[in-house]
């Protein structure tokens, strides 16, 4: 197991590299610049070439890239243009806040989905399960920054219950975890019901096609009760496709929490790197870029890690 | 003669549809005794698994369904019982082992928990216990290793070891009745006489009565007190199992009897009985058989002939013999 980990954490490597290339050069390829961005209405052409110099941004591109490259294996991302701040400094500070919203998106689309999906399996072709289908597909074409601003319409707008961004009330000076998780709600439950919508319709399908498996038939031939053939029998083999997409879907619920800090002003991964896309804050999102592409890389062996786990028939041995 | 374990009266299961309704047994009549191998007998689609399925009442839904007759049960009528009293008697009183070891046992539990949940769920033993019943009844059917084995799963047996495990999970709870579809018809034929002669002795030590179903003249030789062949949906002839091989009435088993490839004769070719099996969702109102039979007069596809007792215990679906 240990030896396995091991080996896939050696072979992300080459992969981490590519990356970090693929994200240089076209960051680099990106039309704009950022010193021009940064002196604004103070731009002359010397303050440009000592701001380029002190950068390192007259450098060639190549040299840029192994100086980056260089800090980066000191454990240095560089600072950022915008807020002179280290680069790992920001994002430790945006991570938190990421990693909660994200993995309790996660959590909870996942245990509905499943519960969902099997109900809407069990009684396929039901009205319960039509009215389910139409929902789900409401929630799976609805663009989650849209879904997110009607959020803040009604339960924050109209209904007041819950705030319509930030992460604390700023005008509470001992902000408890009451207030963190009272801010959290809106944006965690938009981010629940895009992604909820998905992993419900792959539930749905798994728990249909176990449901034929000749074993099912023989649990029912031994006399259990519905319960126990749907909770051992069916589910444990039906949550193995969700356990991939789990992995597969890690970066693309950044991806979808990008647009939802946007709109809660939830400062977070997402909320930093669009802010440094409309600066051009190179530092800033090379790291993050790089954070996600070795999360997707975690994402991934998390889910081959969970799956020799939960089936039997596969071990990590023999998957290398 | 004592009242029979099971006797199946009339049952007819269709599966329907909007297109369609096919009637996938037509109104059989079965007995079976305590203590008894009944063999059914006949070709795919005959009708001889969803007999099976109907007494387990485990036909397929949501068009598969049960809709007449009567099977009685140890005295009582298992199509009024409700769902929770069904499932009580399934694994206890009747269980069922089916064709496909490779995929009848579920590949991501154990084999000691598959086995055991069955004590569990009808005799209320605690998981441990029923680990170590599990391990004797292994034992029993002749599995080598059993403690390690029952760690095990589905994958790491030979589909020989795999049934085996089958026969030990349904006879654990020492059922009255053992349903056996078609059991040995995955394996290789040196395990097929293993696993038959494990079913001989389950009988011998526990005296269930087991229906087993199967398409092989050869098991039904080997096994057999009394041999049911249907066709068609129906039961077309029903006797004791000596009868049947020395006088086989209906032009059906006798064309069955005639298919079993023989050593003293030399045939380049095979005999297969002519023709197709009438489609059951079309079938003809006269003898479902006259198309193929040999002897059929215009009468038999008027008519549909009746299931009469030709000798004593001897039932033939045929006007003309």
């Amino acid at each position: 197991m240990l030896s396995y980990i091991v080996r896939r954490i050696l072979q992300a490597i080459p992969s981490l590299i590519g990356i970090s290339i693929i994200t240089f050069v076209l960051l680099h390829i990106v039309p704009g610049n950022p010193v021009r961005i940064l002196l604004g209405q103070h731009y002359t052409p010397q303050r440009a070439a000592a701001l380029a110099q002190s950068l390192g941004l007259n450098k060639p591109l190549y040299m840029q890239y192994l100086i980056w490259l260089w800090n980066i294996l000191h454990g240095n991302l560089g600072y950022s243009y915008n807020y002179t701040e280290p680069v790992t400094y920001l994002i430790g500070h945006a991570l938190p806040n990421t990693l909660s919203l994200v993995l309790i998106a996660t959590i909870f689309a996942q245990l509905f989905a499943m519960l969902i999906g099997t109900i809407q399996a069990y009684f396929e072709n039901t009205i319960a399960d039509h009215i389910i289908t139409v929902l789900n597909y409401f929630f799976y074409s609805m663009p989650s920054f849209w879904l997110g601003i009607l959020m803040v319409m009604f339960f924050s707008i109209q209904l007041h219950w819950f705030p319509s961004g930030g992460v604390v009330n700023p005008q509470d000076p001992n902000p408890g975890f009451w207030d963190w998780l009272h801010h959290l709600v809106l944006p965690a439950a938009t981010l629940t019901l895009v992604t909820l919508a998905g992993y419900s319709r792959y539930m749905r399908s798994s728990v249909r096609e176990t449901l034929l498996m000749d074993y099912v038939r023989t649990a029912r031939a031994k006399g259990l009760r519905e319960s126990q053939v749907l909770w051992r029998h069916v589910l444990r083999n039906s949550v193995l496709p969700q356990i991939t997409l789990f992995g597969l879907s890690f970066p693309a619920l950044f991806a979808g929490a990008l647009f939802i800090e946007q709109i809660f002003n939830y400062p977070g991964m997402g909320l930093l790197y669009w802010n440094a896309v409309g600066t051009l804050d190179y530092p800033v999102l090379l790291g993050v870029t790089m954070f996600l592409g070795a999360l997707t890389i975690i994402g991934n062996l998390l889910a081959d890690i969970l799956y020799s786990l939960v089936d039997p028939r596969i071990s990590l041995e023999s998957m290398s | 003669m004592a009242e029979p374990l099971l006797a199946i009266r009339d049952l007819k299961t269709y599966f329907v549809s909007k297109q369609a309704t096919v009637k996938a047994v037509d109104g059989i009549d079965i007995d079976v005794n305590r203590g008894q191998v009944v063999c059914i007998v006949g070709e795919s689609g005959c009708g001889k698994s969803m007999t099976s399925l109907s007494i387990m009442r485990l036909v397929p839904r949501p068009y598969g369904k049960i809709v007449g007759g009567q099977i009685l049960f140890d005295g009582r009528d298992l199509l009024q019982l409700n769902d929770r009293e069904m499932a009580d008697l399934r694994g206890s009183d009747i269980a069922m082992i089916f064709q496909e070891p490779m995929t009848a046992l579920n590949p991501v539990l154990s084999i000691g928990t598959q086995i055991s949940e069955v004590l569990v769920r009808h005799r209320g033993v605690p998981k441990r216990e029923a680990l170590d019943r599990a391990v004797e009844m292994l034992k029993f059917v002749g599995v080598p290793r059993a403690e390690q084995i029952l760690r095990e799963y589905p994958h790491q047996l030979s589909g020989g070891m795999r049934q085996r495990v089958m026969i030990a999970m349904a006879m654990i709870c020492e059922p009255k009745l053992l349903i056996a579809d078609e059991p040995t018809t995955a394996l290789d034929v040196t395990i097929q006489a293993q696993v038959l002669d494990l079913m001989k002795k389950m009988r011998r030590e526990t005296n269930t009565s087991i229906i087993l179903i199967t398409h092989d003249l050869g098991v039904v030789a080997d096994m057999a007190d009394h041999v049911v062949v249907m066709y068609a949906g129906q039961v077309v002839e029903s006797v004791d199992a000596d009868t049947l091989f020395s006088e086989p009435k209906h032009p059906y088993t006798r064309a069955l009897m005639e298919s079993i490839p023989s050593l003293e004769e030399d045939k380049d070719v095979l005999y297969s009985i002519p023709g197709t099996v009438p489609s059951a969702a079309n079938f003809p109102k006269g003898c479902r058989f006259a198309e193929r039979c040999p002897i059929a007069k215009p009468s038999c596809f008027e008519k549909m002939p009746e299931l009469r007792e030709v000798a004593p215990g001897h039932l033939v679906r045929c006007d003309l013999v």
